[in-house]
């Protein structure tokens, strides 16, 4: 108690009329329909008709849905090519980059940017092309002779999950790579400067000098992507609607259909409740191990 | 100090939440309606009836598809009740589907729109009471002279949207839809083929195409559903209509799982699996494959007959039009009627709503339904065709309905089941499930959806 009036001691109140008008879009935008959402996960509500409370059945339905633990296996499989790779990838072409001069850099820059800003459709309507059967990528196969591997990537049982994911992996280096350049640009030259003169290669300065500095970034890449990676949905679906069969289905292509299409509104809320738990698990365990402490 | 933080936290939250879980989802916002909306069609509608409306605004929500017979049809309609004012908007198939129920169940709900038979769409729009049965209309109108019965049977419902197949008729459509197979004429005349009349011819004429190195089916399966159809015209063959229909509108003790099924979903296993289909299938869309068809690519294409006009279009004329017939030389296949027309619970235009229904099942109208392309089932048979293979899209149409050969959409059988056989398919196709698997699963689908209609019914006694 002692230690709630000390708190309350020391704040300065007026500061949260500040926050007001935020707290109250927050709370009228996200907030409320978010308990709305878990208020309806309680029912079973085809979405018009009076719903009917049946508590924690919903919840309890999901644990015996068959198709449920395929979709979060396809979901891990997402996080290593939508969070994984990006940062893997935007840490190497930001580390390239803030060290070789390049002519025209902003360019660069804006246009390995540019996935990261186009409209989702319109990545995945072009990456449709890209992987048709008679599409580029087969195209380029064939002309090198490779034309034994030419098929329908994502109309293929084996390909059709890592071929999504690797739009996933084009779509988010980008943001990677922008965050990770901008934290570079505030590391003291001196760091780097001592660590040559200690005789450190490129590769030893990137592990001594920017990653450690890069903590910070990476966090909140990693936050960003594996959120992207979990709610996935736009992408799986105007790709390939979770097939062919269900090799790419995902939880939220579940909410969609039991929203939209099948009436089954309680169920589907239920679906995302669980995913908005995991997803703030995930990224509090991340925010933890990554940005040590000071978080 | 983190704790209390998290405690402030936590108490805005649950204060959002608190704020919103304040009743039951759904509550008080839709009245089933007891009385039949504007009171009992005993005679039809005259214009002396609409005009004593006086000026109004009917408000039609229609599919996208039905754009240019609305076109056409409006300004027929303004003409002959002057007072009315048509007020149509459309929406594309998958957007339509999405929000007709909720859009039916808003306080401003449009008089007429368009839904789709089945579990899906129709029988929550039947279930929340949001359209009127058309039974008087029906009667009035003599519709069941125009229609079969088992042609009608798919827009009828139980009054709590249940059970489909029986009970009032809440919707209708003058035209009629079909699966059926294109072929490219050309490439036929140069392999020697003669265009397949009978199911026996179908099978052989795909064998020579194989045969003679060509594609024989062109098949785009990305959207999931296009194989089903092929499997469905295979099944036409195979099983009665009236077990395949029995089965789509729950009828208790039918089964999807019977060996005429079973047998026509290994049949089209094994034309995949021989390359019938040419590679990649499930990354083409449907509409890339009626494209490839159009541009010369496969010597068949199992399509619906609504591609007569483009591919007429696109090939020059050079495409025919045909379905298979069955040993004792009748037809049947996957198709309907239109999706259905409703009038909406809550209008109070009555008139003017049977008005714009009575101008678009008329036989004067029928003529120019087929001039955009469709297939009326109204016109007495005497409407003409713009070219030769909307001709035969639409004699061969007419005889489907003689023959009570409409086997209606597998996908009709719950709310699942379009996603099911979607998915089934394309298992089936690369041999990841069997045929009986297949079947099994369209099976346990509608089961499982029957269990919980029945869960639904107990728990609202």
């Amino acid at each position: 108690m002692s230690g709630l009036r000390a708190w309350s001691a020391r704040q300065y109140w007026p500061a949260f009329f500040y926050l007001l008008p935020a707290a109250v879009f927050y709370t009228l935008f996200v907030l409320r329909p978010l308990g709305q959402t878990a208020w309806v996960s309680l029912f079973t509500w085809d979405g018009i008709t009076e719903g009917r409370w049946v508590g924690a059945d919903n919840y309890s339905a999901l644990l015996d849905d068959g198709r449920i633990p395929s979709a979060i296996a396809h979901s891990l499989v997402f996080v290593v090519f939508y969070a994984v790779f990006p940062v893997a990838l935007g840490l190497f072409l930001a580390a390239l980059m803030s060290r070789i001069r390049v002519r025209g850099l902003s360019f660069f820059r804006a246009v390995l940017f540019l996935p990261q800003i186009l409209a989702t459709v319109v990545v995945a309507v072009s990456w449709r092309w890209i992987y048709d059967i008679d599409g580029p990528l087969n195209a380029g196969l064939r002309a090198v002779g490779l034309g034994s591997l030419a098929r329908a990537w994502l109309g293929d049982y084996d390909t059709a999950l890592p071929a999504v994911g690797i739009v996933g992996t084009w779509v988010m280096y980008g943001l990677c790579m922008v965050l990770f350049l901008a934290g570079v640009q505030k590391i003291p030259t001196e760091l780097y400067e001592s660590a040559r003169l200690d005789g450190c290669g490129p590769i030893r300065e990137f592990f001594t000098v920017t990653l450690p500095a890069l903590r910070g970034e990476i966090a909140i890449a990693l936050v960003l992507t594996i959120t992207y990676a979990l709610r996935n949905f736009d992408l799986v679906w105007n790709t390939t609607a979770g097939g062919p069969g269900t090799s790419t289905t995902v939880p939220s292509v579940f909410v969609y259909q039991g929203a939209f299409l099948t009436h089954e509104v309680g169920s589907a809320a239920a679906i995302s409740v669980c995913l908005t738990a995991v997803v703030l698990v995930v990224t509090g365990v991340i925010m933890r191990l990554v940005r040590g402490k000071e978080g | 100090m983190k704790s209390l933080r998290w405690t402030a936290v936590a108490g805005i939250a649950l204060t959002g939440i608190l704020a919103t879980a304040c009743g039951v989802p759904g509550a008080g916002g839709t009245t089933v309606a007891s009385d039949l909306a504007g009171g009992p069609v005993t005679q039809r509608v005259t214009a002396e009836d609409v005009k004593a409306m006086g000026d109004t605004k009917l408000r039609v929500l229609a599919d996208a598809g039905e754009e240019n017979t609305l076109k056409a049809l409006v300004p027929l309609y303004e003409k002959k009740y002057p007072n009315v004012k048509v007020e149509v908007a459309t929406k594309g198939f998958d957007d339509l589907m999405k929000t007709v129920v909720n859009s039916m169940s808003g306080s401003d709900a449009p008089d007429l729109a368009q839904g789709n038979q089945g579990y899906g769409t129709d029988g929550p729009l039947v279930k929340a009471g949001l359209i009127r049965p058309l039974d008087d209309v029906m009667r009035t109108y003599g519709w069941e002279n125009t229609f079969t019965e088992g042609a009608l049977k798919q827009y009828r419902w139980s009054p709590d949207g249940s059970i489909f197949g029986s009970g009032s008729l809440y919707g209708i459509s003058p035209a009629t839809e079909y699966v059926g197979v294109f072929y490219n004429t050309d490439k036929l005349a140069k392999l020697g083929i003669a265009p397949p009349q009978t199911y026996a011819e179908f099978t052989a004429a795909l064998d020579r195409v194989k045969a003679a190195g060509e594609q024989p089916i062109m098949l785009g399966n990305a959207e999931k559903y296009p194989a089903s159809q092929v499997i469905g015209l295979v099944q036409g063959q195979n099983v009665p209509s009236r077990d395949v229909r029995s089965w789509i509108s729950g009828v208790p003790g039918t089964t999807v799982a019977d060996p005429g099924t079973v047998d026509a979903a290994r049949t089209v296993q094994d034309w995949a699996a021989q390359g019938y289909f040419g590679p990649g299938y499930n990354g083409i869309s449907s509409d890339d494959a009626v494209a490839k068809f159009g541009a010369g690519e496969g010597a068949f294409l199992v399509a619906g007959s609504w591609n007569a006009p483009s591919l007429q279009e696109n090939m020059n004329g050079k495409v025919g039009f045909t379905l298979p017939a069955r040993a004792d030389g009748t037809r049947a296949t996957v198709g309907s009627l239109g999706l259905g027309w409703h009038i909406g619970a809550k209008t109070k235009k009555l008139p003017a709503a049977v008005a714009f229904l009575d101008l678009l099942m008329s036989d004067e109208f029928a003529q120019t339904i087929a001039d955009v392309g469709r297939t009326p089932v109204t016109g007495a048979g005497k409407v003409k065709a713009g070219s030769p293979v909307v001709e035969q899209v639409n004699t061969i149409g007419l005889k489907l309905l003689v023959d009570d050969g409409q086997n209606f959409y597998l996908d009709w059988a719950s709310t699942t089941m379009y996603d099911t056989i979607g998915a089934k398919t394309q298992d089936l196709l690369a041999k990841h499930t069997s045929p009986s698997g297949f079947a099994k699963a369209l099976q346990d689908d509608r089961e499982a959806f029957a269990a919980k209609q029945r869960a639904d019914r107990k728990a609202a006694s």
